[in-house]
């Protein structure tokens, strides 16, 4: 770690104030975006059917503000966007409650074990479009066909992950808790859970990715509304500042859902492994130094 | 004031490698507890002191012989300390304690919570603690479920020497308070005489060996002379033993 210029009273140089702003994780995660923005606008100097940065930038405002878009009606941003966040909450539920179930049953119980890892296995290697067809198959268009997309790809994440951790768990606690008869409700809300929080994390993270690439295609293919439909509807318009566009909208609303609520959350749920962090440093300091 | 009547048990557990013999934890015991008593169970690793705890406490099945703790008429209630505390990292100290209970009252919990003079510690995390600090919350909680019957599994042998011994006083300040009646596993001879009114002794292949009853008052000091002439003499004793204790674990090998 470079060290920064020690100063007394007066303030740091300008230079190394910058250097330290430009070398700060922060700083480095803006660089990464602005470097990408960059990137992006080299290449479509050598490839003029790339929409460069501006033009998507512009088509998502006017998308987004409603106007007209060479002779295309727009302004339905929202509306889209709210039924396939609705389709993409109540599949997620669904898969991640089902997910949630089966790991637990699939951790605790060697039977349960045998009968239903070897499928949830089998479910995990099935891309997301296979979903979307068969559900468009059996459902036609309608709005079970992205929800269930949803729920199927999202369900073998949560329930594999959900099984290694509750495969996780200590026999000692276990032992712990059948030595003070400790019932089944209280076992499940104070031992199973938590121990198994880190993995419903991670198994959540990934459910919300696959999840979210499933209901793309499932509208794409079978969608009269939603975000993959309007996705389809540039692209057949031949319009690709539309299509770039929303995709776009789709990558920074699972970058902004992981960044905001699932980060968050985990912290929350994580507080026993750092609890008040600076009093625990303090009282190392205090050892050290008597 | 529980009654513990242990009639020829046995355990065989078959054996660990395919063509080996099985092995003998616990052979052929029979003894008694009844009442107020701290009794320890002593005898080096491997005579069968920890399968027997766990046969008492139902967690394992005895290959013969029988098993009774009752209280009164009624089954006894149990309370365990274990060799390291045991506690749910995500849970507050006093939700641990309230873990163990079948109701929410949290006066009881932090009544011996206090005992331990951990009082102080009812809102942090396990992990905020020292080993020792964690050990004593186990035995707070243990106490906590106002067992018949406190089953005690080598609870400081993870502990260095000092955190040990003051962990034994606060032991003994709880039992000289609450009178359990406690099986005491240990394979600390010293320890045993200072906290026990009697010393169930094992040998390899799970035999009983010697049955010593110990007449001191409660509590006592590690450093009061009378426990450490009756500590001397006892080691003596066992140092009589060990070429049997050999012979032992040659057979069993």
């Amino acid at each position: 770690m470079t060290a920064a210029p020690i100063s007394l009273g007066g303030p740091a140089p300008r230079q190394g104030r910058l250097h330290q702003v430009l070398t700060s994780p922060q700083g480095a995660q803006v660089t990464a975006i602005f470097v990408f923005v960059a990137l992006w606008q080299l290449v479509t100097l050598v490839a003029p059917r790339v929409p460069g940065p501006v033009d998507v930038t512009q088509f998502l405002y006017t998308e987004i503000t409603g106007g007209s878009h060479g002779g295309i009606v727009t302004g339905q941003f929202f509306e889209h966007f709210a039924i396939t966040l609705q389709r993409f909450s109540l599949g997620l539920l669904i898969g991640f409650t089902a997910g949630l179930l089966v790991g637990v049953v699939i951790g605790l119980s060697g039977l349960a074990r045998a009968l239903l890892n070897d499928t949830v296995l089998v479910l995990l290697t099935m891309p997301a479009f296979v979903w979307a067809f068969l559900t468009t198959m059996w459902f036609g268009i309608s709005w079970r066909a992205p929800v269930l997309t949803v729920a199927f790809t999202a369900f073998p994440f949560v329930a594999i992950n959900v099984a290694q951790g509750a495969r996780a768990i200590t026999p000692e606690l276990k032992n712990m808790s059948t030595a003070f008869e400790v019932g089944r409700t209280k076992r499940f809300r104070h031992l199973i859970v938590p121990a198994i929080t880190g993995y419903i994390f991670a198994g959540l993270r990934f459910a919300i990715i696959v999840g979210w690439n499933g209901i793309l295609l499932s509208e794409w293919f079978s969608g009269q509304a939603g975000v993959g439909f309007r996705t389809r509807y540039w692209f057949d318009a031949n319009r690709y500042r539309g299509f770039v566009g929303w995709v776009i909208v789709f990558i920074v609303f699972i970058v902004v859902l992981d960044r905001l609520v699932l980060n968050r959350l985990q912290a929350r749920a994580f507080r026993w492994r750092d609890p008040l962090q600076g009093e625990i440093d303090l009282s190392h300091q205090e050892q050290a130094g008597a | 004031m529980a009654r513990v009547a242990i009639q020829n048990l046995s355990k065989i557990f078959p054996p660990p490698q395919k063509g080996g013999d099985p092995v003998t934890a616990i052979g052929d015991i029979s003894f008694e507890v009844d009442g107020n008593v701290f009794v320890s169970i002593v005898g080096p690793s491997g005579c069968g002191k920890s399968t027997l705890l766990n046969i008492l406490s139902g967690v394992e099945t005895p290959t013969s012989g029988s098993v009774s703790v009752t209280e009164g008429s009624r089954p006894a209630r149990l309370g365990y300390v274990f060799q390291d505390a045991r506690l749910l990292p995500w849970r507050t100290v006093i939700d641990n304690m309230l873990y163990v209970r079948d109701d929410d009252r949290s006066e009881t919990a932090t009544r011996y919570l206090d005992m331990v003079g951990l009082g102080h510690t009812h809102d942090m995390f396990p992990g905020q603690l020292s080993g020792g600090m964690q050990q004593r919350v186990g035995i707070a909680r243990a106490f906590s479920v106002e067992p018949d019957l406190l089953l005690m599994d080598e609870p400081f042998s993870h502990l260095d020497a000092i955190t040990a011994r003051s962990l034994r006083d606060h032991l003994q300040a709880l039992w000289t308070a609450t009178r359990k009646t406690v099986l005491f596993v240990t394979h600390d001879v010293v320890e045993a005489v200072q906290l026990s009114d009697r010393i169930i002794v094992l040998a390899p292949g799970g035999r009983i060996f010697d049955d010593i009853g110990i007449e001191l008052p409660h509590p006592r000091r590690a450093a009061d002379p009378k426990v450490a002439t009756l500590q001397a003499e006892i080691l003596g004793r066992f140092e009589e033993m060990q070429p049997s204790t050999v012979t032992g674990l040659e057979s069993l090998g």
